[in-house]
């Protein structure tokens, strides 16, 4: 038996293709899509090449042997760690040489700000949980379990803000230790304690101004170029 | 027009990669020549949006790309295939297809059968679930049109999009973007005058970031008789008689 002449069997078939191929989106996409009210931007944010599980395994583990060192030798290695932990996550979040369709992205509906900001602000946020696990773990007091998250975000948006300028994450993630560094040494060398520079209050709003520059910096270097018509 | 282009200019650094072109194109197939280093690959960039202009004036699909709102309506409409797109290595083709189908905000609905339309138009089918890690690099290119098809672009611009291609998915290709340029504009990069002769309406040779020539293909294989111009071809003694010429 013939197939009738007004059966266009190549649309049959794509129709019949596209139930066979479709892909039910993981819970935590179909989550996101809601939230951002966006499936391009949630699907955006499950490809964060800092957020694979290859990336979130070895900041664990590094934060893991920050907290037992910390067990053994009273020094906050934990929290002094996290803040460049963070840093890294978020200078590989996304930009040219780190995701690999960059410039494929970068011609599409979704913002490429919009992108750079879900992904930082998720890739924070997943390394401020595992900070504080393993500031917690460590045993630290308080005002140390905490006292990392404001040079955290610091550190973060100062590597973010390089990374975006330099189109280059490894050049985001070298400022924002380098930057991290040198405050730590020069904190103890003033205070000869190596965590001053997550336990000193007075340094709180220094951090914090910090962390709103370099923000201004990012929304700055990310605008719509706007080209002249 | 789809493409209005008025004394486009583009530095980068110290180089004037495009310097001062003008032009219009709408419905077909535009192929792009020129020499490496010509200005074809920031001429192309700048008309996906990817790259400002310095200076000049530029309106794609009727919008203003330097528009905020207008340059995401002009992004829904628009396909772009760059030299080297990129892929994620543990995606499959559909996987990578549905990412970009995403992107350009096709309504959610519609996105599985716009996926599956596309992958079947560039013949990757039997590979739709394979990974692209498992992909040689002319069904990588195919993956890459794919999704600069996924759309159903009004402009559709593709740089080297035969680079890597076997002359069986060539000759298939060419005859995509016929198909293609019947509804939308088509702009085509390329190296290889045989593309231009056999898909394009319109050709545009580009050198020192400026179109030296513009016209049909056959009027650029005029330019090339009578002429000691070098070429294996009709239209590579043209394109050399071209440039030639500019040059002098």
């Amino acid at each position: 038996m013939g197939v009738p002449d007004d059966v266009d069997l190549d649309r049959v078939w794509v129709g019949v293709a596209a139930q066979v191929w479709r892909r039910r989106p993981h819970r935590i996409e179909r989550l996101a899509a809601i939230v951002l009210r966006s499936p391009g931007l949630a699907r955006a944010l499950t490809t964060t090449p800092s957020l694979l599980p290859g990336s979130l395994i070895a900041t664990a583990l590094i934060l893991a042997v920050g907290s037992l060192a910390a067990r053994e030798t009273g020094t906050p290695y934990a929290a002094l760690l996290a803040p460049v932990a963070a840093a890294a996550g978020i200078a590989y979040s996304y930009g040219a040489g780190t995701d690999p369709a960059w410039e494929l992205i970068r011609a599409t509906a979704v913002s490429d700000r919009m992108i750079l900001l879900v992904r930082a602000l998720a890739v924070f946020a997943v390394n401020a949980v595992l900070g504080l696990l393993a500031s917690l773990a460590s045993g630290a007091a308080t005002v140390l379990t905490f006292g990392w998250l404001l040079p955290m975000t610091a550190v973060c948006a100062l590597a973010l803000a390089a990374a975006t300028l330099a189109r280059s994450a490894t050049a985001g993630l070298a400022v924002g230790t380098a930057a991290w560094l040198v405050d730590v040494a020069s904190r103890r060398l003033a205070g000869g304690r190596l965590g001053a520079a997550v336990s000193d209050a007075a340094l709180s709003v220094p951090y914090l101004i910090v962390a709103v520059c370099c923000a201004a910096v990012v929304v700055y270097a990310t605008r719509t170029e706007r080209g002249v018509s | 027009m789809n493409v209005e282009a008025a004394d486009l200019t583009r530095r980068l650094g110290r180089t004037q990669a495009v310097a001062g072109v003008t032009l219009t194109v709408d419905r077909g197939v535009y192929g792009l020549l020129g020499p490496n280093g010509a200005g074809k690959t920031s001429l192309l960039r700048m008309l996906a949006t990817v790259l400002a202009p310095s200076s000049g004036r530029l309106r794609l699909l009727d919008g203003d790309p330097g528009d905020h709102r207008q340059c995401k309506a002009i992004r829904r409409r628009l396909g772009y295939l760059p030299q080297n797109p990129g892929y994620y290595p543990r995606f499959t083709v559909v996987d990578f297809v549905e990412y970009f189908a995403l992107l350009k905000e096709i309504p959610a609905a519609r996105v599985p059968r716009a996926v599956a339309a596309a992958v079947e138009r560039v013949g990757l089918g039997d590979k739709a679930t394979a990974r692209l890690r498992t992909l040689s690099g002319g069904m990588l290119r195919r993956v890459g049109i794919a999704q600069a098809i996924v759309n159903d672009p009004d402009l559709l611009l593709l740089d080297e999009p035969t680079a890597g291609l076997d002359p069986e998915q060539r000759v298939a290709f060419r005859a995509l973007l016929r198909d293609l340029g019947q509804t939308a504009t088509v702009i085509v990069s390329t190296h290889l005058v045989e593309d231009v002769g056999a898909a394009c309406t319109q050709v545009g040779l580009m050198d020192q970031g400026r179109i030296v020539f513009s016209g049909t293909p056959d009027e650029l294989t005029r330019r090339g008789e009578g002429t000691d111009a070098a070429g294996d071809a009709p239209l590579e003694r043209g394109y050399s008689a071209v440039l030639t010429e500019a040059r002098a």
